[in-house]
């Protein structure tokens, strides 16, 4: 633990909250409950934050949910677009984090290597 | 399982956040001093009763059939820390006045987890909950810091 590092986090949080409340057309869920924390979704998120940050994309909005019931799938990122769509990630590693990032919410091309199951249209 | 007790405060506050809770406050205590670590998670949620409680302390892991807060398993975890690194594991709560989690270990354990990254879990916490309050109060031998994602003049001080 470093001091230094705490006494940045103040600044780094608000940035982080701007960003998050500023979003519209994309929602972030990372599944943190207990079996995603311990698969690494704490990492995922952070990359996220950070990915997000670096790309100056202001778009989206990050949030978190408890346990969903994919206890092996972990960690999962749920993309929902304004239109309804939504997109599962599973076993999400900081890696594909950022490719989530960069192809999904940036250019609106779906990793399809990581996602599970159809995607669900609500029209 | 929970590799950084970081993590475990994350955990903590999730439960925090599934009780509804608005203001989150951490508080870490590193003494070398006394040898110790204590760890103590506090809300505003809704509390539990006695009964829901008990469940809790009983390790009744929850699955997914009967899943409406998967309370229990974090718990469990933390507790089995705490006492692997001679320590204590507390909870107290009351409907409608919050729940305090403490957990305490000694410092010079040799199972003792890392705090690990204290950083990624206070972001994840306030980016994910920007109307939450989410407080740190951080103490060793020789600082003292903390931390309010509500209140724009930062607290941070350094007492030598």
């Amino acid at each position: 633990m470093n001091l230094e590092q705490l006494k940045q986090l103040k600044e780094k949080a608000q940035k982080q909250i701007a960003l998050r409340e500023s979003g519209k057309k994309y929602r972030v869920v990372v599944s943190m409950g207990t079996s995603g924390i311990a698969a690494g979704a704490r990492e995922v998120m952070k990359t996220m934050l950070d990915e997000l940050e670096k790309r100056g994309i202001e778009s989206v909005e990050v949030a978190v949910t408890g346990e969903i019931g994919m206890v092996d799938a972990e960690p999962v990122v749920r993309i929902e677009e304004a239109g309804g769509e939504k997109t599962t990630y599973a076993k999400v590693n900081p890696e594909i984090a950022r490719q989530i990032v960069a192809e999904h919410l940036e250019k609106g091309r779906k990793v399809q290597s990581a996602a599970v199951g159809k995607a669900k249209e609500q029209e | 399982m929970l590799e950084e007790l970081s993590l475990h405060i994350l955990d903590i506050a999730m439960n925090a956040l599934a009780a509804n809770a608005t203001r989150i406050e951490i508080s870490v205590l590193e003494t070398r001093r006394h040898d110790r670590l204590i760890l103590r998670v506090h809300d505003n949620g809704r509390g539990m009763d006695a009964a829901t409680l008990e469940k809790v302390l009983n390790r009744r892991i929850t699955t997914k059939t009967t899943r409406p807060k998967s309370i229990g398993l974090g718990l469990a975890l933390l507790r089995q820390t705490a006492e692997m690194c001679d320590g204590h594991f507390q909870i107290r709560s009351n409907p409608g006045r919050g729940t305090t989690v403490t957990a305490s270990m000694r410092l010079s354990h040799v199972d003792r987890p890392p705090l690990g990254d204290l950083n990624a879990t206070l972001i994840t916490l306030c980016a994910a909950n920007p109307n939450v309050d989410v407080r740190l109060d951080y103490r060793t031998d020789q600082e003292h810091f903390r931390f309010s994602s509500q209140e724009l003049t930062p607290k941070g001080e350094v007492h030598p």
